[in-house]
């Protein structure tokens, strides 16, 4: 599982910036970016299936459970590695690392998918994709005009 | 709340970030009064007794109408319902609230054509529209959840039309977007009118069966050439032509709009001009259709409804009609009942201000930040004999205060609350208010009781109550049926399901019918000069709520958009050598203010942009008024920017 992102949908409000940092005792794990006044998007951890940040964590705080990218806090040092190892930079540490963990033990889901006025996070694949191609369809069918 | 009919369960950044604001350490806690320059702590008694004495002295003295009372659009229908009946059995017809300051020209304007002011449909409906016209509002910032219903429509290959003078997330939804220059929307408005009629788009059926005025509105929108329209508007005819043609013949359009429209001193003709848009088409009492003002806080629907307006008695029953006064003063038992109208929310402060008002009662508003022209707001407030706040946090106005009571916020207190689309939702209380801190209906009885009035009101149920029988929209919205449920109005009795769209069957006006009413177009209160040069217009952004007092006080709101800024055209800044970042003065005639310089391609050239959710905004903003609604002109004014060397 994975949380993802329609960047047509995304209205840059940072609603999922404060819900991740409401359920994570104050560190968000997820950042709005604003593509100059044009577009938004909402970063954070891709869960990868073959995740440089597990490759190089030495006391395994990171490691695969599944689909998920997992972090034990208590076996992190703060080394760093993990920051310097992901290729998407969504990976940080401040004193221990901080990743989005997709809330876990939380009954609801990602919070970030929950709190998203816009509908534009979602951990459906099949939701991103449908979407997607029905864009292009109706593109297609109107020749990219109205 | 996933099973919510509008959020689903969604949240903005500033529903996230409520529990800060709840616990907050600036919360006030027990009530306080002035001491010298400071504040001394008081208990309740010592208050209710100042506030009572306060207020019965103006009005022994100088009459009660040297009494005003500001209502707020924050607080539950059942604080705003008592507190307009405290200041009418006091014998004040000047109450409002700041509803005064966002839709008055809404509550004007469709109270005319339409005979109802309020959104004609549900949020939800949005979805099942094929064209959206959005102007004059910024929901992706203001009303984030809406965007998911308008995405959904998008969805099903809706088209999407935004009109603002500067480009937002909201025109990123959409397929046609229309620049216009600040102020110019009747122009734009009339000019889509005059290609609907002209090319025979219109819905005649409709005209004949529904509406009266037609004919002069086809002479008013005469003029209104696409070419003309440019012209006045600054957007391409072309673009013009084709949001009219979009809009008048989709099978379902529906115009939203907000405070873009609302905001002008000619605010009740905006909101007319698209009334008539919506009725030569016939877009209107069906699902995906209609007008839809989008209202700026929790309850400004609520709050009007119940009368906390100058010339409204709850119900929309109007204050200038003996019948109302007669039906009043049987209804609350009482001798003599002012009519209205009475001051509206900035008239009370510049009476204020004149000495004709006295003593001021303000829940939970903080006009000395919010209305325009804050530093004559702050004079006219000091220029009172007695001025009681009942707030949550010492706000600007508050610091102006005699006595300053602690409220209490939704969690805090129970009551109902009616949103933007006329829906009347139940707030359960969660938790007690901190300290001393009381519910706002509580304190407002025991105020009315400390007057020797007779406010024996158990609970907020009990004046649900009351208010299910003295107002008729709300008759059949009783408490056991909002147990877990929400009814829309009209609801006229116990075992109706409520109106989500309303003028299915016609309108509650004179025979039935609704009123096309032509509006001319005039230019705003201010245009850009030589020493003013740049055309200011204000507005929100996603992360700070209205005046600020609560999202300036939460740490991952404010870290987000720390301070006031001014946006503005990168060539503009160029000419005068600003960089992003810089720190600039921007000037009015009222006075002048510092900000942060944030250089953009959203705002055309000599057009600039300020937040007003700082206290520096309204320094400079004017308070030229629309003549009807009283709502003063945030979104025009004449300004200069200069380097800070």
């Amino acid at each position: 599982m994975a949380v993802y992102i329609d960047i047509n949908r995304c209205i840059g409000c940072r609603s999922c910036e404060v819900a991740c940092q409401r359920v994570h005792g104050g560190h968000g794990h997820i950042n709005v970016h604003y593509v100059r006044e044009y577009a938004a998007v909402p970063v954070l951890c891709h869960h990868c299936q073959e995740a440089g940040c597990t490759m190089v964590c030495f006391t395994g705080a990171l490691y695969k459970e599944g689909e998920r990218t997992a972090f034990d806090v208590e076996k992190c040092t703060g080394c760093g590695l993990c920051a310097l190892a992901c290729p998407f930079g969504v990976v940080w540490t401040d004193k221990i690392a901080h990743k989005c963990d997709l809330c876990q033990g939380r009954e609801e889901g990602p919070a970030c998918i929950a709190t998203c006025p816009a509908n534009a996070l979602s951990d459906d694949f099949d939701l991103a994709t449908r979407r997607a191609r029905e864009r292009a369809a109706r593109t297609a069918a109107v020749g990219g005009k109205r | 709340m996933l099973d919510h009919p509008v959020s689903q369960g969604a949240l903005c950044a500033k529903g996230n970030a409520a529990l800060e604001i709840l616990y907050h350490p600036d919360r006030l806690t027990t009530p306080l009064k002035r001491k010298g320059e400071g504040w001394a702590r008081i208990s309740w008694p010592e208050a209710l007794d100042l506030v009572a004495k306060g207020l019965s002295q103006a009005r022994k003295k100088h009459g009660p109408r040297s009494l005003a009372f500001l209502s707020s659009s924050k607080c539950s229908n059942e604080d705003n319902y008592l507190m307009q009946k405290l200041a009418r059995l006091l014998g004040s017809p000047h109450i409002d609230n700041c509803a005064r300051l966002c839709h008055a020209p809404s509550v004007v304007g469709l109270n005319r054509t339409l005979g109802a002011a309020g959104m004609t449909n549900p949020i939800p409906d949005i979805a099942s529209s094929r064209c959206i016209f959005i102007i004059g509002s910024n929901l992706a910032e203001n009303h984030p959840v809406i965007s998911r219903w308008i995405h959904r429509a998008k969805d099903r290959g809706a088209t999407v039309i935004v009109a603002d003078p500067r480009a937002t997330p909201t025109s990123w939804m959409a397929d046609v977007f229309l620049q216009l220059e600040p102020g110019t929307d009747v122009a734009l408005l009339n000019g889509m009118a005059h290609v609907i009629i002209n090319e025979g788009l219109i819905n005649r059926e409709y005209i004949v069966q529904k509406t009266k005025g037609f004919e002069a509105l086809v002479q008013a929108a005469k003029d209104f050439t696409p070419q003309r329209t440019a012209e006045i508007t600054g957007i391409a005819p072309e673009d013009i032509v084709r949001a009219a043609r979009a809009y008048a013949t989709s099978p379902a359009s529906a115009i939203l709009y907000s405070m873009g429209i609302t905001q002008h001193s000619t605010g009740t003709d905006n909101v007319q001009a698209i009334s008539n848009l919506a009725l030569i088409c016939g877009q209107m009492g069906r699902p995906g259709t209609g007008v839809m003002p989008l209202r700026g806080q929790n309850n400004v629907q609520g709050a009007c409804d119940m009368g906390a307006l100058a010339e409204f008695y709850p119900g929309y029953k109007r204050a200038d009609d003996p019948n109302t006064i007669r039906y009043f003063r049987e209804a609350w038992n009482a001798t003599d009942l002012p009519p209205g109208p009475g001051l509206t929310a900035m008239e009370m402060i510049k009476a204020a201000g004149r000495g004709e008002i006295k003593a001021m009662y303000i829940l939970g508003e903080d006009p000395a930040n919010s209305d325009p022209c804050s530093e004559h707001v702050r004079q006219a407030l000091g220029n009172l004999d007695f001025l009681v706040v009942q707030d949550i946090f010492m706000t600007a106005t508050a610091q102006l205060a005699d006595v300053v009571l602690p409220g209490a916020v939704w969690a805090e207190k129970e009551g109902s609350y009616t949103n933007t689309e006329r829906r009347v939702q139940w707030s359960h209380k969660a938790i007690e208010p901190p300290g001393e801190a009381r519910s706002d209906s509580e304190i407002i009885c025991d105020v009315a009781r400390s007057l020797g009035l007779q406010f024996d009101y158990p609970d907020a149920a009990s004046v649900l109550d009351e208010i299910n029988r003295t107002v008729p929209q709300y008759a059949g919205i009783l408490r056991e049926r909002l147990e877990g449920s929400s009814l829309v109005w009209p609801c006229p009795a116990s075992d109706h399901p409520g109106t989500p769209i309303l003028h299915c069957s016609g309108f509650n006006l004179a025979d039935g019918r609704a009123s096309i009413v032509p509006v001319s177009f005039s230019p705003a209160a201010e245009v850009a000069s030589r020493d003013h040069p740049f055309i200011l217009t204000t507005g929100r952004v996603a992360v700070h709520h209205n005046a600020g007092s609560m999202t300036r006080r939460s740490p991952s709101l404010i870290s987000r958009e720390p301070d006031l800024y001014v946006e503005m055209n990168r060539e503009d800044a160029g000419a005068l050598d600003i960089e992003d970042g810089d720190e600039v003065r921007v000037a009015t005639g009222r006075g002048e203010t510092a900000a942060y310089a944030r250089l953009t391609d959203r705002l055309k050239k000599g057009v600039v942009f300020m937040p007003f959710h700082f206290p520096g905004t309204n320094i400079l903003t004017t308070d030229a008024m629309d003549p009807e609604a009283r709502i003063p002109e945030f979104k025009v004014c004449a300004c200069n920017i200069f380097r800070r060397d």
